[in-house]
């Protein structure tokens, strides 16, 4: 037989690219059902209070309305049911937002009512119509406020341990008497994750006690779980469809208010109905990156070795519901520190939750921890890549054990070596090109190379086709080709002869995606199931044939309508035979991290990047002319999808670093900036060409694919790459993000 | 959105007079700013009067002057043969406006009539003078970043937000208007005001009014000019400030300049003083940034754009530094 | 109604319809503001339907269309949730994406931005029309081929932008490219591999 070329490593085009290109992928709002009606939420326009009254009559008597639904008349919802705390007292670790619930307003722009008509015309008409007075109180939604009554988040409380617990390496603080010293406060305003897609559910009651809803989520298992418990049914009772997700980077890993309101206007209505946000609902309730204030001080030894890093945070989070992310953790880990701690808090304000968005916490504490290295590299007259590696390290500081797997040192040789590295002048304001000034920066990104447990099924179609299923979502970065390139060469197959399937909560259970873990996790799922999928197929062509019986699951092959053996073509079992036998070629397994592994190595993904940027000094114009990602991912699956993966975060880091922001008006507690108009993200004029670099080497030991994630630390370290890049060009150190023009003149 | 009557008059004294004779009715051609506000409730025409179909696309250069249609789309304008020779600074400016497919669809006239982008104009739930007389100005205490600092009063701070009509007050161009009770011609800078007491009124237009052409007159700017536009991105944003600048060079000395701000008044502001201060002086940065500074008198700033009385006279300067190069 | 203005022959219909709404509103004496009205004072559905509508005539992907729309409908939405052409998307409803991106008379235009009555007459390409049958239009191969997406949900905004880029002539260099396809958003950040996908079809000389 003709031998396959490897799929593993290869640049397959995606599988589900004819769909995309053609219009034909199927996104939430899209589906079509019998009698879909349509839903429009009222947002409340005031940040703190209580709903006094709602005056609906005018909306309920408006063409095509089928209900308003508000708390005065909202059907039970029996997952909402009070859980004995005083609900008077604002409890930062209450939990989701239980939509028409009560009468009290956490938000501006909290849902206060959702409109329901025969039309989309009509139902966004009517929903203009419905009129609410308040009873007012004092909100806050300003972060100075916030920072002032600052607090350890519950989790960090409760285990020590935490990974948002206090942590102390030798000594704390110990930079206030370090020789070189460095003091600097950064802060990343609220970011928000807006995916091109807007947030939608298509929400529809099949029975009484049978829901299905077409949702935008990254995690079907996870948004099952949600509102089954929601509603009191069973999880087999829910289902969950999101086969393709446009976009989320993670705001889909939360279920929302919208959501709610969908399945209780559905329940009301007695018919599907289909909920779309509007752009500025994108900003008000479905998560953001959290306004976070952050100070770092770093001690270094006149040679260059750092002797103490503080790295303290405090993020944002919403009176209601308590979120925390990784803002500290690279401090921990990435440098040679005889003494680091860190500190992180939270600050509770009168706004909707926030949630994890690309690189999260990690990306927002490598802009501060990545900007300050620059800062002392500065102090100390050295190379910023010469200063870290001198304070590199060859085993986790944090707790002492190796790496699973480290080329972060030839992540910067291969850089720097393509942006041009040796053109960065040591002083700043060196180098012009007629009106602009050139700068070179960079930054470094981590994050945890995590694997969950999945599962995955597999089954042979008697014309040899291998069909596999998983419940994971693809939000992007190409799970199912990848999923799909895994599977090939586990069975020696050609790509076109398997498909995967994904995005459904009936297919085999996966975890949600995100935290760059799904290659990790569910490829090695995929790859057991393969290889169990041959073992029980070469086992039942065994019982009547001696020679598969004898032998090894490595040598079974398969051929175009049969079954049959590396170096013995004429041992054959035709698949029609084989599937004759009940479930004969359907296999479901398990896999599970290597628990052992994770307790000996430490276990990260490594990014460097390289910025070149021309700064106009007297506009305060910022372009960044030149981007080289360089990435320690372990083995690259997909040449393609994921340089396309890590260019797309390196343009994220340009829209951190450079525009994104929301304003938010604080008399009112009101966002100003809450269209794609006044919250600007990269548009395709912003985007140099990105080039992106792969160390490809597999890890050891996070999976047998040697896999270890890379969607995160495609943005971690890109914003002070750029900062830093932009520091070099001007002199200008800018540390409150984002640098718009009015931080340059 | 409220549903409305929609009509499509095939005559222009139809259309002007379904206008004229109804408060809530309004004219829609490319639809880019008016379907936004009626999206949002910022405006609820109960009539619409369609006039893409009145033939006002036309391009002409005349003897001593060009001739837009009103209609005549921003993408057709900026592309045609005979603005590119005549207003090179109109292409730049236009250019520099919104997309490709905005430019597709949006018009002359209406580029001239959009309305402001400040948000509190925009959110029905916020105070805005503009949009609801009486409520107040949001920006004036709340978040004025993107505000005016010429021409403002304490009733609107808000900027105008066309490119287009940047370059067409620097270049003196004429709009003509026909309405109820005839036509008339308004010099550019006449057409939108300030925001005085009655910010709801964009600009001297008369009910029923509708602009039918834009003239621009020949003149000595077609080769050194410049329109440069900060804004938080490389593109499709709206300007912080922009500036256009035309010069024509004896040399290096200056013989006569226009000059024109844009994203820092209720209109486009158009530099005069600056523009005389030029004439008869060498083009060196020296001097744009001696006339940086008469552009800049009067200028007065709110709590978050203090920014724009460095960025405004140094993107004049820009301006004033590419139109010597090109 | 002698003081309704006049409208071009081939709208009789529309003005039948407006008449015929006017002389409704007289007879329930309810002016000016028709569904405001309609609504507060529980007007009959069917009278309220159909004072609401219009009838429009477009040639969609080559398919001729009759339809009865409300004015206030727009194109995206008519192609949406009415005709089920949803490979156009909706991304932000107010012309700041470009994911919404359609071909009117070949022009690309943003499709959330007008009422669908302006578009009478005219002829509208979406996505699902670019293709020949199962022989994908060159650009929608070159965006495979570059990978020139991930999540999908601004491609069809991008190919059919990227299509009349090439066809006005704007896309002779990267800069230019980069400038003139400026009005799609992609969050993804999928930008250098567009570029890549119409640089191709640019340079491979084949018809767009």
């Amino acid at each position: 037989m003709k031998p396959l070329s490897k799929q593993i490593g290869s640049t397959l085009n995606r599988v589900d690219g004819h769909l995309k290109v053609t219009g034909a992928a199927t996104y939430s709002a899209e589906y079509e059902l019998p009698g879909m009606s349509y839903a429009v939420l009222v947002g409340s326009t005031i940040a703190k209070g209580r709903i006094k009254s709602i005056d609906a009559r005018a909306a309920e008597k408006a063409p095509g309305v089928l209900a308003v639904i508000t708390h005065f008349n909202s059907p039970k919802v029996p997952g909402f049911t009070p859980t004995g705390k005083d609900p008077s007292q604002p409890q930062t670790t209450g939990g989701r937002l239980k939509v028409f619930n009560d009468d009290k307003v956490r938000f501006n722009d909290q849902p206060i009512a959702v409109v329901v008509a025969d039309t989309l015309e009509r139902a966004r008409f009517a929903a203009r119509l419905v009129k609410a007075e308040y009873e007012q109180e004092k909100h806050e939604t300003d972060m100075a406020a916030g920072l002032r009554q600052a607090f350890v988040p519950t989790q960090a409380k409760k285990n020590p341990k935490s990974g948002v617990a206090d942590y102390v390496r030798g000594t704390a603080d110990a930079y206030k008497t370090g020789a070189v010293k460095l003091e600097a406060e950064y802060v990343i305003p609220t970011e928000v994750h807006h995916p091109m897609e807007l947030q939608a559910i298509i929400a529809h009651w099949e029975a009484p006690d049978r829901l299905t809803i077409y949702d935008k989520t990254q995690g079907t298992m996870a948004t099952r779980r949600d509102f089954a418990k929601e509603w009191g049914l069973p999880e087999e009772n829910v289902k969950v469809i999101a086969t393709f997700v446009g976009g989320a980077f993670g705001n889909a890993l939360h279920s929302w208010p919208h959501e709610s309101a969908a399945i209780i206007a559905a329940r009301q209505v007695k018919r599907p109905v289909k909920l779309v946000l509007t752009r500025e609902q994108m900003t008000t309730m479905v998560g953001y990156r959290p306004h976070t204030w952050q100070k770092i001080g770093m001690s270094a030894s006149p040679d260059g070795k750092i002797t103490a890093i503080t790295h303290e945070a405090t993020g944002q989070t919403s009176s209601y519901e308590e979120f925390t992310e990784s803002t500290v953790q690279q401090t921990r880990m990435m440098y040679t520190a005889p003494n680091v701690n860190t500190r992180y808090r939270l600050a509770a304000l009168d706004v909707s939750t926030p949630i994890w968005m690309r690189g999260p916490g990690e990306a927002t504490g490598a802009f501060a921890l990545e900007s300050a290295m620059d800062e002392m590299a500065h102090l100390l007259n050295l190379d910023p890549l010469e200063f870290r590696l001198r304070n590199y390290t060859d085993k986790d500081p944090e707790n002492g054990k190796p790496w699973s797997s480290k080329f972060l040192k030839e992540c910067y040789q291969m850089g720097a070596e393509r942006i041009g590295w040796s053109k960065r002048q040591l002083k700043p304001g060196s180098l012009r090109d007629g009106d602009w000034l050139i700068g070179y920066g960079m930054g470094v990104g981590t994050f945890g190379a995590h694997r969950g447990s999945s599962k995955a099924n597999v089954r042979l179609l008697p014309n040899g086709t291998v069909v596999l299923q998983s419940a994971v979502t693809d939000i992007g970065p190409g799970t199912g080709t990848a999923m799909t390139q895994i599977a090939a060469d586990t069975l020696g197959l050609p790509p076109e002869k398997i498909r995967f399937e994904w995005g459904n909560s009936e297919f085999a259970p996966a975890p949600t995606q995100g935290g760059s873990a799904i290659v990790n996790t569910v490829g090695p799922a995929v790859q057991e199931a393969c290889l169990a999928l041959k073992e029980k197929l070469r086992t039942m062509a065994g019982a009547s044939n001696a020679a598969f019986a004898s032998a090894r699951k490595e040598d079974v092959v398969f051929a175009d309508k049969y079954l049959t053996l590396n170096g013995n073509d004429t041992a054959r079992a035709s698949y029609a035979d084989l599937l004759k036998q009940t479930d004969g070629g359907f296999v479901t397994v398990e896999s599970k991290p290597n628990g052992e592994n994770g307790q000996k190595y430490s276990m990260y993904s490594y990014s460097v990047h390289f910025a070149e940027v021309r700064v106009n000094p007297l506009t305060g114009e910022v372009r960044v002319s030149k981007l080289v990602s360089c990435a320690d991912a372990g083995t690259i699956v997909n040449q393609k999808t994921a340089g396309n993966q890590m260019k797309g975060g390196a343009v994220g880091g340009i829209g951190m670093a450079l525009m994104e922001a929301t304003h938010m008006d604080d008399r009112f507690g009101r966002y100003v900036t809450k269209d794609l108009a006044d919250y600007h993200v990269p548009v395709q004029a912003d985007a140099p060409a990105v080039e992106v670099l792969f160390v490809n080497q597999p890890d050891p030991h996070v999976n047998a694919l040697g896999t270890k994630g890379i969607g995160e630390i495609a943005i971690i370290g890109v914003a002070p790459a750029i900062a830093n890049a932009v520091f070099n060009a001007t002199g200008k150190r800018v540390r409150e993000l984002p640098i718009t023009p009015d931080k340059l003149v | 959105m409220n549903q409305f009557q929609y009509v499509r008059p095939s005559k222009q004294q139809a259309a002007i007079e379904a206008v004229a004779k109804d408060a809530n009715a309004t004219f829609i051609a490319g639809g880019t700013n008016l379907v936004d506000l009626m999206k949002r409730g910022v405006m609820a025409p109960q009539k619409l009067v369609d006039i893409n179909r009145l033939p006002l696309t036309r391009i002409d250069h005349d003897p001593g002057k060009l001739r837009i249609g009103a209609l005549a789309l921003n993408s057709a304008v900026a592309d045609d043969k005979q603005v590119r020779e005549h207003q090179p600074l109109l292409v730049q400016a236009i250019n520099a406006g919104a997309s490709a497919q905005l430019r597709n669809m949006a018009t002359t006239g209406g580029n001239m009539l959009q309305r402001t982008r400040c948000p509190y104009f925009y959110d029905t739930a916020m105070p805005c003078n503009k949009r609801e007389p009486g409520t107040g100005c949001g920006a004036l205490e709340g978040i004025n970043r993107m505000h005016a600092i010429f021409g403002f009063s304490d009733k609107c701070i808000a900027v105008h937000p066309s490119d287009m009509s940047v370059a067409l007050v620097a270049l003196d161009a004429t709009v003509l208007v026909s309405g109820p009770r005839g036509d008339r011609r308004i010099a550019f800078a006449d057409l939108h005001r300030l925001p005085g007491d009655t910010p709801e009124k964009d600009t001297t237009l008369e009910p029923g009014e509708l602009i039918t052409a834009v003239e621009v007159p020949d003149n000595p700017f077609t080769k050194h000019v410049s329109y440069h536009k900060v804004r938080e991105r490389a593109s499709y944003a709206f300007a912080l400030v922009s500036a256009a600048a035309a010069l024509d060079l004896d040399g290096s000395t200056i013989k006569a300049a226009r000059l024109a701000f844009g994203g820092v008044a209720h209109k486009p502001w158009r530099l005069t003083a600056a523009e005389q201060f030029l004439v008869g002086k060498p083009a060196t940065e020296e001097t744009f940034k001696q006339a940086a500074t008469v552009a800049m008198q009067g200028a007065k700033a709110f709590k978050h754009n203090e920014y724009k009385l460095r960025l405004a006279p140094n993107t004049l300067v820009q301006a004033l530094k590419n139109a010597t190069a090109a | 109604m002698n003081n309704e203005p006049d409208l071009p022959p081939s709208h009789d219909e529309a003005r039948r319809n407006f008449l015929k709404q006017s002389s409704l509103l007289t007879a329930v004496a309810l002016v000016p503001a028709p569904v405001v009205q309609a609504a507060t004072a529980e007007l009959d559905e069917r009278v309220a339907a159909a004072i609401e509508k219009v009838p429009l005539k477009l040639e969609i992907n080559g398919k001729k269309y009759k339809l009865d729309v409300e004015p206030r409908t727009t194109l995206l939405d008519l192609l949406r949730e009415q005709l089920n052409l949803t490979g156009t998307k909706k991304g932000c409803d107010y012309g700041q994406c470009g994911a919404c991106t359609v071909h009117v008379d070949g022009q690309r235009v943003n499709s959330c931005l007008s009422f669908a009555v302006m578009h009478d007459g005219k002829k509208i390409t979406t996505i699902e029309g670019l293709a020949d049958g199962d022989k994908l239009h060159p650009m929608q191969a070159a965006f495979v081929k570059h990978d020139g997406f991930q999540c999908g949900y601004c491609t069809p905004g991008q190919i059919m932008s990227a299509v009349a880029c090439v066809r006005e002539g704007h896309a002779d260099s990267e800069a230019e490219i980069r400038e003139y396809m400026s009005g799609n958003i992609c969050r993804c950040g999928a930008y250098t591999n567009i570029v890549a996908a119409i640089q191709e079809v640019k340079n491979g000389g084949q018809k767009v």
